[in-house]
């Protein structure tokens, strides 16, 4: 039995990165950033209401068992394996190394411009909260204000994840604790009185397009996956952070919509007519106060999310040098904070298009939709490519089971078909997202002409260290 | 988030420790279907519980992610063994109680806990159990926990054997900066109120990492003495130790 014993490494593939240092609720944190409930709170349930109506949580219902059995698929892999490159170093290890590529592709799409929405949403918000005090900001402004927000995260990201995972607890606990008093407050409240309002019943095909834009309400809820080598028991921690991030939001949207929803039972149109639904329900009662409130919140929530973002980008980035498809650079760690600083440049090219569009005038709402839709379509990418590679994975180490097959069975055909609609309906980010792939495809080509076998053998993650067994040397 | 443990899982448990020998007595590198085969375990449940003691490292993956073998925490599991003590070591720690009316112990740390190899047999130190289990008030002890980055993760209990005992964070870390200070320990009347004990650190020569402890127990008076000429003598004896416990 137990015939050849692989040899093992003295040092980790990903060195350079600070080992199994960060704690649970740190890891945590970082997820539930990356999905950022409290902006989405607000945001989403009037847009799944546009096609579902009276049974927007139905809606959302669905996308949270759908994101419940992703976080079940990835952690598959993460209770088995910790990789700084997040799910594409986990599909690598189930899919071809060109299907482990797309996903990385996806990957660096998603988190690059979700960590630009999370810009252009604090910028917009911090514009917001100027013009109440009296202050208007203007493009060029509003711009600065961009900047100067990106250039502050850089630099926590920078000093370690540890640092910036203690703003990003504090901040988005204050962010949800806001949004959770406010809706509650709107809850008891009940709806104007009046008769019920003529809302059309829903249909199935108006629920199920409804699930499409409440799985975008979700995305970033694995950021916890690029942590794995950092944190102190990560075959516990992230697999629990990704899942247990999945479930809060889950439930928080479920509360947001349900509250929209009864707010607007009486209103004609109901939560489909509304523009700002939780503006208008705080000020149809009175509510000077909720605005403000709101925008500290979103504020708040937008700058978490700007810091998980960027944190997952740059060791993806760092992940790809390391298998030696991207530039060695960005391999490269800082000696004291242990983070990969040079990966970080990435971002320099979002908040310059970003900035220059808000300068020259580009309405900042406009952009953080367009933003968003991008980067969901990268992240419904690479769920897709990581749900397919679990059960595959299994097979190859001599681990699977019917649940897993299960799981992988209804996510990725479902997840591919969310994909398919929402490139379909978004027309002006699918061209953007057309010229993305095709940047990501001559990527690709160039990989595969300079360097076959680093592409073949894509996927480094941080293995077991000949002293992390027993009898190794000390 | 863990319910607390419940004790109402035997069935658990017990596979849990049969898979635990399994991958002992297959040796590195066995996989998890072996694993289930052999003990005739329904497969999702072997899986769970593996990936159970991967979480908690008892276990580790192999590099090709299918094998398992043990990992370093199983060493827990086991009890602490102290190397035996070579014959020259006795020689020179009963040189040293040849020359002083105390008793002189000799303790390894190697263990990563406080373990006597050569007790004085005309003053018997206090018992293993006590020692093994406050390390914060003996001599001894504070060498090894000075030697620690946290040395929390070596304490049990902070408790009050006597009442001069150091039973509080402040006074536990103060004692431990004394001792990083000085190079030595000393204690007075914390295991037993009327004893005390000075110790001093044998490091392995190339490296310097701390590995036994030489310890002089006697009245609590006498103890808190300077005690310049009796300090270098146990110096002397640490130095000539070194080498043959290293």
């Amino acid at each position: 039995m137990a015939a050849d014993v692989p040899p093992l490494r003295d040092r980790s593939p990903v060195e350079g990165l600070r080992r199994r240092g960060l704690g649970p609720l740190a890891v945590f944190a970082q997820s539930v950033s990356g999905a950022a409930p409290s902006a989405a709170m607000a945001a989403t349930p009037v847009i799944v209401a546009a096609s579902a109506g009276d049974a927007t949580v139905v809606s959302f219902l669905a996308a949270t068992l759908l994101m419940l059995l992703v976080a079940a698929c990835i952690g598959q892999f993460t209770r088995r394996m910790a990789a700084p490159g997040g799910l594409y170093t986990l599909t690598a290890k189930g899919l071809p190394p060109g299907a482990a590529f797309a996903c990385a592709v996806g990957l660096v799409v998603g988190y690059g411009l979700l960590a630009g929405g999370a810009l252009a949403g604090a910028g917009q918000y911090l514009a917001e909260f100027a013009a109440m005090l009296g202050l208007r900001l203007g493009g060029p402004g509003t711009a600065a204000v961009v900047v100067v927000v990106a250039a502050g995260a850089a630099v926590l990201v920078r000093r370690g994840v540890r640092l910036s995972a203690r703003v990003v607890l504090l901040v988005e606990s204050a962010a949800i604790g806001l949004m959770v008093a406010v809706f509650a407050l709107l809850l008891v409240n009940g709806p104007a009185p009046g008769p019920p309002a003529d809302v059309p019943p829903p249909t199935v095909g108006g629920i199920a397009a409804g699930v499409v834009p409440a799985i975008a309400a979700f995305i970033g809820f694995e950021v916890a996956t690029v942590l794995g080598a950092e944190a102190r028991r990560p075959f516990r921690s992230v697999p629990r952070a990704v899942g247990a991030t999945a479930a809060l939001a889950g439930v928080l949207y479920l509360f947001a919509a349900q509250t929209q929803v009864f707010g607007f039972a009486t209103t004609p149109g109901g939560l489909a007519a509304q523009q700002d639904p939780v503006l208008t329900l705080a000020v149809a009662r009175g509510w000077v106060w909720v605005p403000l409130v709101l925008d500290v919140a979103l504020v708040a929530s937008f700058l978490a999310c700007a810091l998980a973002s960027l944190t997952a980008l740059s060791r993806v980035l760092f992940s790809l040098a390391k298998d030696g498809v991207a530039p060695a650079a960005l391999g490269r760690a800082h000696p004291r904070h242990h983070t990969p600083h040079v990966a970080l440049v990435a971002i320099v090219p979002v908040v310059v298009v970003l900035a220059g569009a808000v300068a020259a005038g580009v309405p900042i709402g406009h952009l953080l939709v367009v933003l968003i839709t991008m980067a969901t379509c990268g992240f419904l990418v690479s769920y897709v490519l990581v749900c397919a590679a679990a059960p595959l994975f299994l097979r190859r180490i001599g681990e699977l089971t019917a649940g897993a097959v299960g799981a992988a069975a209804v996510t990725a055909p479902v997840l591919l078909v969310a994909l398919v609609a929402f490139v379909v309906v978004s027309p002006l980010p699918s061209a953007l997202l057309g010229a993305l792939a095709v940047l990501g495809l001559a990527w690709y080509g160039w990989v595969r002409w300079a360097r076959p076998a680093e592409l073949a053998g894509i996927g480094v993650y941080d293995e077991t260290l000949s002293t992390d067994v027993l009898g190794g040397p000390r | 988030m863990t319910a607390p443990l419940s004790g109402r899982q035997p069935k658990a448990v017990r596979s849990a420790l049969a898979v635990l020998e399994e991958v002992v007595a297959a040796g590195p590198g066995v996989t998890a279907k072996e694993i289930s085969a052999a003990l005739r375990l329904p497969p999702a449940t072997t899986y769970r519980l593996l990936n159970l003691l991967v979480a908690d490292e008892y276990l580790v993956r192999l590099p090709d992610l299918k094998g398992f073998a043990l990992g370093r925490r199983a060493a827990r599991l086991a009890l602490p063994a102290a190397p035996a003590v070579p014959t020259a070591a006795r020689a020179v720690v009963e040189h040293l109680r040849a020359q002083v009316r105390w008793g002189v112990h000799l303790a390894s740390f190697t263990t990563g806990q406080v373990v006597m190899i050569d007790p004085d047999p005309d003053h018997p130190p206090t018992a293993a159990p006590v020692l093994a289990r406050f390390p914060q008030a003996s001599a001894l002890g504070r060498l090894l926990l000075a030697e620690q980055p946290d040395w929390r993760a070596l304490v049990r209990e902070l408790r009050a054997l006597t009442p001069h005992t150091v039973s509080t964070r402040a006074e536990v870390e103060a004692a431990l900066r004394e001792v990083e200070s000085a190079g030595w320990a000393r204690q007075l009347g914390e295991l037993h109120a009327d004893r005390g004990c000075l110790a001093v650190p044998i490091r392995a020569p190339g490296d310097g990492r701390l590995v036994a402890g030489l310890a002089l127990a006697g009245p609590v008076a006498r103890v808190a003495e300077p005690n310049g000429a009796l300090l270098d003598l146990m110096r002397e004896h640490a130095e000539r130790l070194a080498p043959l416990l290293a």
